[in-house]
């Protein structure tokens, strides 16, 4: 199955190299956007469905934790399981994120297979 | 933490975010001084939390090239200045979580968008580590924080 994403991250760095790790992991993309923040996300998702979204947390405009909210409050969007990366490892933020609806989190700096895995793991969840 | 420890964590938070991200290995160098002449590209990324502060990232135009190709997989002959910055930005923001998410592991911190600068700020840094990535250059690494960091718990 080729899985349709959406990557939201401010560094245009970052989102290219997530897009090459998952490419060259092997995983099947029918399609894959990019954002810079969750203002820019979820103007792409009102046009867009993705089967996955793997965001960031600190972004300006709106960061991550303002975007999962933004996703639990729309009755469609809340559907789509997010994954979080970001460089912050802290268990209170960890915690926090998935309270607020994250299906998974991975910690920068991690190796391609951490992602992989991570993300076959949040698409494999049911959604409610 | 002592000054020491700072480091430590400095040292261990570049060297792991440069092996798994951009499959560089690195060796610490004897002097923990950051050095000028040796930093064409300066990065500093702000944090807010317990303790606030910044943390400054300074790297040679050779060794900058390298990691930004191999994290972008692109020659490094077709990078152009604008993605080197971009990547020597990351890199100091991914170094900057990773070392806050040790020294701050009871709190959350947030932190600023990594941004450029001409050159080393004249105040002084509480810890530095400088960085050796062979046949490539320099990285130094300082952080600096607005108190005294709070003991790690265990």
């Amino acid at each position: 199955m080729a899985y349709r994403l959406l990557i939201v991250d401010d560094s245009p760095a970052m989102r290219s190299f997530i897009r090459r790790v998952i490419d060259l992991s092997g995983f099947e993309l029918s399609s894959c956007w990019e954002a810079s923040n969750g203002i820019e996300a979820l103007e792409l998702l009102r046009s867009h469905w993705v089967d996955a979204i793997l965001s960031d947390i600190n972004m300006p405009g709106m960061d991550g934790e303002e975007f999962l909210r933004h996703l639990a409050a729309d009755e469609l969007l809340r559907a789509i399981p997010v994954m979080i990366i970001s460089t912050d490892g802290t268990d209170q933020r960890i915690e926090r994120m998935l309270a607020l609806g994250a299906r998974g989190y991975v910690i920068k700096p991690f190796r391609p297979e951490v992602l992989r895995e991570a993300l076959e793991k949040t698409l494999a969840v049911p959604c409610d | 933490m002592t000054k020491t420890e700072i480091e430590h964590a400095l040292a261990e938070c570049a060297a792991q975010v440069l092996e798994r991200m951009f499959f560089v290995c690195i060796h610490r160098e004897n002097e923990p001084t950051a050095s000028e002449v040796d930093s064409e590209w300066i990065c500093e990324v702000g944090f807010a939390g317990e303790p606030s502060g910044h943390l400054g990232l300074g790297i040679g135009h050779k060794a900058a090239s390298l990691i930004a190709a191999d994290f972008l997989g692109e020659d490094q002959a077709s990078l152009s200045g604008l993605q080197i910055g971009q990547v020597v930005c990351e890199l100091a923001n991914m170094v900057c979580g990773a070392v806050l998410s040790r020294i701050e592991s009871g709190t959350t911190f947030r932190l600023d968008s990594p941004r450029l600068l001409p050159a080393w700020r004249s105040s002084g840094a509480d810890a530095a580590v400088r960085l050796v990535i062979p046949e490539a250059g320099i990285l130094n690494v300082i952080f600096s924080a607005e108190r005294p960091v709070c003991p790690m718990s265990a």
